[in-house]
């Protein structure tokens, strides 16, 4: 608290203890969410560059740790949804020397979800599983990435993205109803 | 149960966050319906799929880099101007008196109250010193300094073609209140005290009593105690006055979620083993919350302290027997 006091007082050092407290579940999520390195070091940026601009408006009634994270997923949201508009739908991964390779492709249709790990490289299977990720709306892929990959609890998801528990709970079945709906055309 | 509500319970319990009621319930309606079965059956799957695309930290090059850029970001930016900061307490300010609005009339008065008798104060001793030495009215008081705080310097006034100077300033006087510990001024008191950072035993002094009161049960929700107890546990630096609020904050784990919250954040993220502990028996009555049972399985099999995870895997051993 009095480390967050004096960044509101603006102490420098106290913001940049802040800013190592959290950078690296910042950076966590947002790599996760974009899948690319460059983004999530945009992403980081603007958030803290916005936390400290409106540190000050931080009055306490939520941890800080939800505050910062808010700001976070509605930059990552921005990001997703300008990646939607110009994405191409053709499922793509970077192969050891960089080249993409199409994932859909190189699936055969036997494969089960049963037995995935002696199935289906690892690898491709991420792909495949990003792809799917890739088809939810960016608000859909968010609170699927913040309860499945972050472990956070609906309530706390609900708050971040300034909504109630009910629909962040609707958001997920959504969310889970269709990533099933499209590994399993990508299996037929 | 219909199946379309089976369906959304079926993700809600994947994901931990169904109530055991429902569970029990949701169980009886799959062990009878197969299409329900083959519904969790994909969901579990989905899940063992997904890890396929596990979180990876983020290299340390990279937050270096990250790190790096942003500070030349921050010095980068122009200081805040006065009227910028000003504004912002106004906000602040505002806000604030929205959420306590009570407690900040109390301080207006008292604040009034303190300025209105420090100035009578100056100026009758001005008047008499005045009285006392009408041919030198400028003259230094010799004892004034020594006496209370100065509050703020309302004017200066030099006498031109000297060194003297006319200073009129204003004093903050020591003020005692005896009440009752149910007295709204007298709990207004104990509550500024308790988020003053100094000294800190005045202020561990301050939480024990609002602890006290609010374990017997004395109304802590509506003169904001518990909000004051729930900042403390989260963001108190001293362990014992966190410990304190942690114990103020008992009786209404039950009851308020926003109490639960908090004692579930401490015991995730507190940095005493002694609190996360405590926090650990606390949450015991409210195990019947799917969030609560969560962190806990969380702590017993991935914290890194071996006493916490031992400690918690014995309260979530007795669930059972408490359903």
């Amino acid at each position: 608290m009095e480390l967050i006091r004096q960044a509101q007082a603006g102490s420098r050092g106290a913001f940049d203890a802040l800013v190592r407290q959290y950078e690296h579940q910042v950076l966590r999520l947002a790599l996760h969410l974009t899948g690319s390195e460059h983004d999530a070091e945009d992403i980081y940026q603007e958030a803290f560059l916005k936390a400290f601009r409106y540190i000050g408006n931080f009055r306490f009634e939520c941890s800080f740790y939800t505050w910062i994270y808010r700001i976070v997923t509605n930059l990552c949201l921005d990001q997703l949804r300008r990646k939607k508009t110009r994405r191409e739908d053709r499922a793509v991964v970077l192969d050891n020397s960089g080249d993409e390779i199409d994932v859909l492709a190189s699936v055969s249709d036997e494969r089960s979800y049963s037995n995935p790990a002696r199935e289906l490289d690892r690898k491709v299977l991420g792909g495949l599983i990003q792809a799917a990720l890739g088809k939810l709306t960016p608000r859909e892929r968010m609170v699927f990435e913040l309860k499945h990959y972050q472990g956070l609890r609906l309530r706390t998801i609900g708050e971040m993205l300034s909504t109630t528990e009910e629909t962040a709970k609707n958001t997920l079945f959504r969310a889970t109803k269709k990533l099933r709906t499209q590994l399993a055309e990508l299996r037929s | 149960m219909n199946c379309e509500l089976a369906h959304e319970r079926i993700v809600t319990a994947a994901y931990g966050e169904l109530p055991d009621e429902q569970v029990h319930e949701l169980e009886r309606h799959v062990r009878n319906c197969a299409e329900c079965g083959t519904e969790r059956g994909q969901l579990l799957a989905l899940k063992v799929l997904a890890e396929a695309n596990p979180v990876i930290e983020p290299d340390a090059n990279l937050v270096a880099r990250s790190r790096r850029r942003l500070e030349e970001a921050l010095d980068a930016l122009p200081p805040k101007r006065w009227y910028e900061w000003l504004s912002q307490r106004m906000v602040n300010n505002f806000a604030a008196l929205q959420a306590a609005p009570i407690g900040a009339c109390l301080l207006l008065i008292v604040g009034a109250g303190a300025g209105v008798l420090g100035g009578y104060e100056v100026t009758q001793s001005r008047a008499a010193h005045v009285a006392a030495q009408p041919e030198q009215p400028t003259a230094r008081p010799k004892t004034g300094l020594q006496g209370a705080e100065i509050a703020s310097i309302s004017s200066i006034a030099r006498v031109p073609n000297s060194e003297m100077v006319d200073v009129t300033y204003n004093q903050v006087v020591p003020q005692r209140l005896e009440g009752s510990l149910d007295d709204p001024d007298i709990r207004q008191l104990l509550l500024m005290a308790s988020q003053n950072s100094e000294p800190t035993s005045v202020r561990g002094d301050s939480v024990g009593l609002l602890v006290a009161e609010c374990r017997a049960g004395h109304s802590c929700q509506a003169a904001g105690i518990r909000d004051a107890l729930m900042v403390l546990l989260r963001y108190d630096q001293d362990a014992g006055v966190r410990a304190k609020a942690l114990e103020g904050l008992q009786p209404y784990v039950v009851e308020d979620v926003r109490v639960r919250d908090a004692v579930l954040e401490a015991l995730m993220n507190d940095s005493d083993p002694k609190i996360r502990t405590s926090a650990i028996t606390i949450l015991e009555p409210v195990e019947a919350d799917t969030s609560v049972r969560q962190v806990l399985h969380t702590v017993a099999n991935s914290d890194e302290n071996p006493h916490i995870r031992t400690v918690s895997r014995q309260v979530l051993s007795r669930v059972p027997q408490f359903q």
